[in-house]
């Protein structure tokens, strides 16, 4: 059984600041999403059931070499990584064909490939879904819960007001929410080990690819102005008092 | 080989082990090396420019310090003293301004570029002891073993005391430090401390600034941001009526701040003990299968309204690197063997420095230094510069009513106290 | 603008892509159902073309071949830009329907308008600390619209018509649907909220921030770690990133630092209060009205007082 996990390299969303509304990434850490690192999760928890092999697929700059050690060290067995610069800031449906080259490409053929249900930074939930649909493969989105079976999983997906329980065929591609494990920290040893599991790295040219234009473009991407009042109010009282001549209490 | 802590001290150990091929572990509690480190802001260069060579060029320093300034700040006005020597303005500079979020991580790209293995988000948990001698680590539930462990992790550090080598510390040997990082446009910085270029200023406040508490205040430049904290005696502390914290607050209120940092947005703000009981307060820096560097053996030094640590930091973790590779050529990691490292740092700079300023310290509780004499020089400049109206007196009357008989014997007693540091 | 198709499995969300799609000015509003005679009628009713899939083939739970579908139905109804909700599901079904379409896409838009001749959508990014400004270069676009960003329509005027589609063979079947247990509260709808953080001492206290809600008219909202680490409220009352956004008239927050994670969810209550012993919690930078103490005390002293 193959797992392929799709992890997207990020900055540390906790270290970016604002700086005249906007962002600043200078010195800002690297890391793995947060939820991609659910996904890993998922796919380990498999491996340590059956008998699997866990690969990392990430696209991006030549950093990812260096931020996949994380991803290695939490229980994956190797890593496939297309790495180019144009490749960090890629819009979702160019990443989307640049993995879906990479899956088309892997020699060991994927039975399941995991995504996270967005991604750290970008959030658009959209490269699973795309990729599912270049490879033509079912999906199920939003995984609270995923059992390997014979050529097929069944999965629960979590929806705003219901769960459905769906069996699908393999291979497939599942897209998972945080919700669905909590990601083990890795122990120092492992971390050792990281540094020695297998990378296949490769150029986009290489997947026969000829990077697309973006279908989006980003005209601005500002912190939100703030307008409030800031009043500071000495007391309870005071507060009611405030809140009531606004007529947003005791009416 | 494993190194406790990722920050200056072991990383500096790190570099220069792997530098020579050795296979080096550090581990370090923090998110990166650098993220929770806290330091004034002002590295100087000199005294480990030769321990690591091929490091200065691309260091990311923020401002090489052309302007040191000393503010005497007494209730309601401040003294200034400005010294810009062009001594300051050549390279090799002497010092710079840094930031630790950067500098520490930049180190550490640099030791593992040299094949050092740098694993954070770890703690160690544990320090493995068999007959009296350290064989490792605990960290994550996991057992590691090491030939010798350099516990480099800082000032509070939890290694050497698990290891025997040093005992939780008196009041008295520590101060402690807060910081906020402010951040400001760069021309805003350059027009406000009138800076060219990548100079830097370095601004020291004694007085008001600790309420006349032991310690001091300090403000440096950097490329866009400006750290500004104030350092106080944690014995002072306990007994004082302020709250550490509040005395940032006030410190900022200050008019000589105030418009400093006028507009600014703090990015960053914490708080850090400094060791500083000097010599006398020093542990154990070695023993069996363990060495100690940096803050973790107490070499910071408080001399005055400055606090330097980050050289002793970075130069005592090269030596502890070259005390192991000793032990290492002689197989022997015994106390006996590892007692090089002592040697070696009596014959370094630091253990010199420590020696010359082994009773500052204990002058420097005198609450006189941080009290009175800042109140004294304050209105006795306002005086000599008050214009009245009528005839003004003269300049001389005017000092010597503030330097009355016994305030020039206890002065003369101070100042000789000071002598010696 | 000419046609626009807009699709969502919820009525009252498909309803507010109507009213969106008039707002970008389309001459045409057309709608695509699946397996759902009711909702054909309701956005009939609403004035809204309705194309009626009625084909068995094309589950629900199948993302493929409801992309599929509606992918047909835009070919059918001459639309270059689908609308969907960005809801779970119309998540999920964005990408894969803009892929098949050859679209560009965007979701979880929070606003959405026709400036310069190009439709502007807005949406978080950095885990929300910022807001975007994108546009789809593509002529085929996807927009996923965030729920609520528009009122429900009303109209009249609006047709049926049936079309048929071609769907592959399934290869998901649905095993089970499960209610989601426990808690149905939406907070999204509410108009106060009374939130909760980790300043909270115990769970013993809820009962009187529940009190203080019934007193405001409101609903008990929490930010994530009270919900998942603490699990003292349920997962349904996390306001933020991964969990609910909230525009209530009035917000009181309670012992809540004020990370992005969590503001982006509030961020657009009309006043919100803060109260937190520390003064220079950031929340206090987007609160109206703050007040530096102990929220048990505080909260109590309200319950007295209201
Ligand atoms: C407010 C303030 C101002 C100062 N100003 C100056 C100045 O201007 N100039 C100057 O030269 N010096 C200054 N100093 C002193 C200087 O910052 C320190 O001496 C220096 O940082 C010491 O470096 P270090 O590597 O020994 O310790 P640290 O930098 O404290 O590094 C110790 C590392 O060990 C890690 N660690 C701790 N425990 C564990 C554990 N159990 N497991 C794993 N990792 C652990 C920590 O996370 C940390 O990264 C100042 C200090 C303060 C607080
Ligand atoms: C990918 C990702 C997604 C996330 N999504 C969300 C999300 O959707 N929603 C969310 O909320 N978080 C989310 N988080 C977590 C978020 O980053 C913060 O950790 C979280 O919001 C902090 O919750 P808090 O304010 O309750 O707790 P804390 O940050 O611990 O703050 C507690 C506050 O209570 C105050 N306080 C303490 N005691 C008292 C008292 N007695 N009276 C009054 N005040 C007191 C303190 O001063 C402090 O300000 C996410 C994080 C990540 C990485
Ligand atoms: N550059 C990338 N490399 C690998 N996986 C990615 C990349 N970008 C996105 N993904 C995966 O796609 C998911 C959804 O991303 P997004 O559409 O950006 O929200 C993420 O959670 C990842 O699993």
């Amino acid at each position: 059984m193959n797992i392929v996990v799709a992890m997207k390299q990020i900055p540390d969303l906790q270290q970016i600041r604002i700086r005249n509304r906007q962002p600043v990434f200078e010195d800002v850490p690297l890391t793995l999403g947060p939820i991609d690192k659910n996904a890993l999760e998922a796919a380990v928890a498999i491996k340590e059931q059956l008998e699997a092999q866990v690969t990392v697929l990430s696209a991006g700059d030549e950093n990812v070499e260096d931020t996949v050690k994380e991803a290695l060290a939490a229980g994956a067995d190797q890593c496939y990584l297309v790495l180019d610069d144009a490749l960090k800031n890629a819009e979702s449906s160019v990443t989307a064909e640049v993995l879906a080259a990479a899956l088309k490409q892997m020699e060991d053929k994927p039975d399941l490939i995991l995504f996270g249900e967005g991604s750290g930074d970008n959030y658009s939930g959209q490269v699973g879904s795309r990729v599912a649909a270049i490879l033509d493969l079912p999906q199920v989105g939003y995984a609270s819960a995923i059992e390997v079976g014979e050529g097929k999983a069944v999965v629960t997906r979590s929806l705003e007001n219901c769960e459905e329980v769906v069996e699908v065929t393999l291979p497939a591609v599942v897209t998972v929410i945080a919700g669905i494990n909590e990601p083990r920290i890795p122990s120092v040893s492992q971390i050792l080990k990281a540094g020695r599991k297998p990378k296949e790295i490769v150029e986009p040219d290489e997947l026969n690819l000829d990077l697309e234009n973006a279908k989006t473009d980003t005209l601005s991407n500002l912190a939100p102005e703030t307008q409030r009042k800031r009043v500071v109010v000495k007391s309870v009282d005071e507060l009611i008092q405030a809140l009531t001549s606004e007529a947003l209490i005791g009416r | 080989m494993i190194i406790v802590g990722g920050g200056l001290s072991g990383l500096a150990a790190a570099y220069t082990l792997a530098q020579e091929g050795l296979e080096v572990l550090v581990l370090e509690r923090g998110d990166y090396s650098g993220a929770k480190n806290v330091t004034g802001g002002r590295l100087y260069v000199n005294p480990v420019r030769e321990l690591f060579p091929d490091l200065w060029k691309k260091a990311p320093f923020e401002r090489f310090i052309a302007h040191e300034q000393v503010v005497m700040m007494a209730k309601e006005r401040s003294v200034t003293i400005d010294y810009s020597g062009s001594e300051l303005a050549v390279e090799p500079y002497q010092s710079y301004s840094i930031l630790r979020a950067k500098f520490d991580r930049w180190l550490a790209k640099q030791a593992e570029r040299k094949g050092a293995m740098l694993v954070t988000k770890n703690r160690v948990d544990d320090v493995i002891m068999e007959n009296g001698r350290v064989i490792g680590v605990w960290a994550g539930g996991e057992e590691l073993r090491s030939d010798v462990v350099i516990a480099c992790d800082g000032v509070l550090s939890f290694t050497a005391e698990k290891a025997g080598l040093r005992k939780p510390g008196r009041a008295n040997d520590y101060a402690v430090g807060y910081k906020e990082i402010i951040e400001l446009p760069l021309e805003v910085i350059e027009a406000r401390f009138n800076l060219e270029g990548n100079e830097g200023a370095a601004r020291l406040f004694m007085g008001e600034v600790t309420q006349g508490m032991f310690g001091g205040g300090f403000l440096y430049t950097n490329k866009e941001s400006i750290s500004l904290g104030v350092v106080v005696g944690i014995h002072d502390l306990m007994q004082g009526e302020v709250a550490a914290p509040e005395l940032i607050d006030l410190f900022k209120q200050r008019p000589e701040i105030r418009r400093l940092i006028k507009d600014g947005n703090t990015a960053e703000y914490s708080g850090h003990a400094i060791p500083e009981g000097g010599l006398k307060a020093m542990g154990k820096l070695f023993g069996d299968g363990i060495l100690v560097a940096g803050d973790a053996a107490g070499m910071a030094m408080n001399i005055g309204i400055t606090v330097r640590g980050m050289e002793y930091a970075l130069a005592s973790g090269y030596i502890a690197a070259q005390a192991y590779l000793k032990a290492r050529e002689r197989q022997d990691y015994s106390a006996a063997s590892l007692s090089v490292y002592q040697k070696l740092l009596d014959e370094s700079f630091i253990m010199k420095d420590f020696n010359s300023f082994k009773d500052a310290p204990q002058v420097l509780e005198n609450p006189r230094f941080f009290n009175y004499y800042p109140e004294m020089v304050g209105d006795m400049m306002k005086e000599i510069y008050e214009v009245p109206n009528g005839p003004k007196k003269k300049i001389f009357p005017t000092v010597k009513s503030r330097l009355k008989f016994g305030e020039l014997m206890a002065m003369a007693g101070d100042l000789r106290k000071v002598m010696k540091i | 603008m000419t046609a626009i198709l807009i699709y969502s499995d919820q009525d009252n969300f498909a309803l507010e892509l109507v009213t969106a799609a008039r707002s970008l000015g389309a001459a045409e509003v057309k709608a695509v159902t699946i397996n759902n005679e009711e909702q054909a009628q309701v956005l009939a009713n609403a004035g809204a073309q309705v194309l009626k899939i009625d084909n068995e083939a094309v589950v629900s739970a199948d993302v493929a071949a409801v992309a599929a579908a509606v992918a047909q139905a835009a070919e059918k109804a001459g639309t270059d830009t689908v609308l969907l909700t960005s809801n779970r599901r119309g998540k999920e079904l964005a990408g894969r329907l803009a892929q098949i379409m050859g679209a560009g896409c965007l979701t979880d838009v929070s606003s959405i308008k026709i400036e310069d001749g190009q439709i502007k959508c807005q949406r978080n990014a950095l885990g929300g600390a910022t807001v975007a400004v994108q546009t789809i270069t593509t002529d085929k676009k996807v927009i996923a619209v965030m729920p609520r960003t528009f009122e429900a329509a009303t109209g009249a005027g609006g047709s049926m018509e049936a079309i048929q589609v071609n769907i592959p063979a399934a290869t998901i079947k649905l095993l089970e649907v499960k209610a989601k247990s426990g808690d149905d509260v939406d907070i999204e709808a509410a108009e106060v909220i009374v939130a909760v953080g980790q300043g909270l001492n115990d769970a013993g206290q809820l009962p009187m921030i529940e009190q203080l809600a019934k007193k405001l008219g409101g609903e008990v909202a929490c930010s994530k770690p009270v919900a998942t680490d603490k699990k003292w409220l349920s997962e349904e009352r996390i306001i933020g990133l991964s969990g609910k956004n909230c525009k209530p008239k009035l917000a009181v927050l309670l012992g809540i630092s004020g990370q992005v994670q969590f503001t982006v969810g509030i961020r657009d209550a009309k006043t919100i209060v803060s109260v937190n012993t520390d003064e220079n919690a950031s929340i206090n930078t987007m609160a109206d009205y703050i007040l530096v103490a102990d929220l048990h005390q505080a909260v109590a002293d309200m319950n007295g007082k209201l």
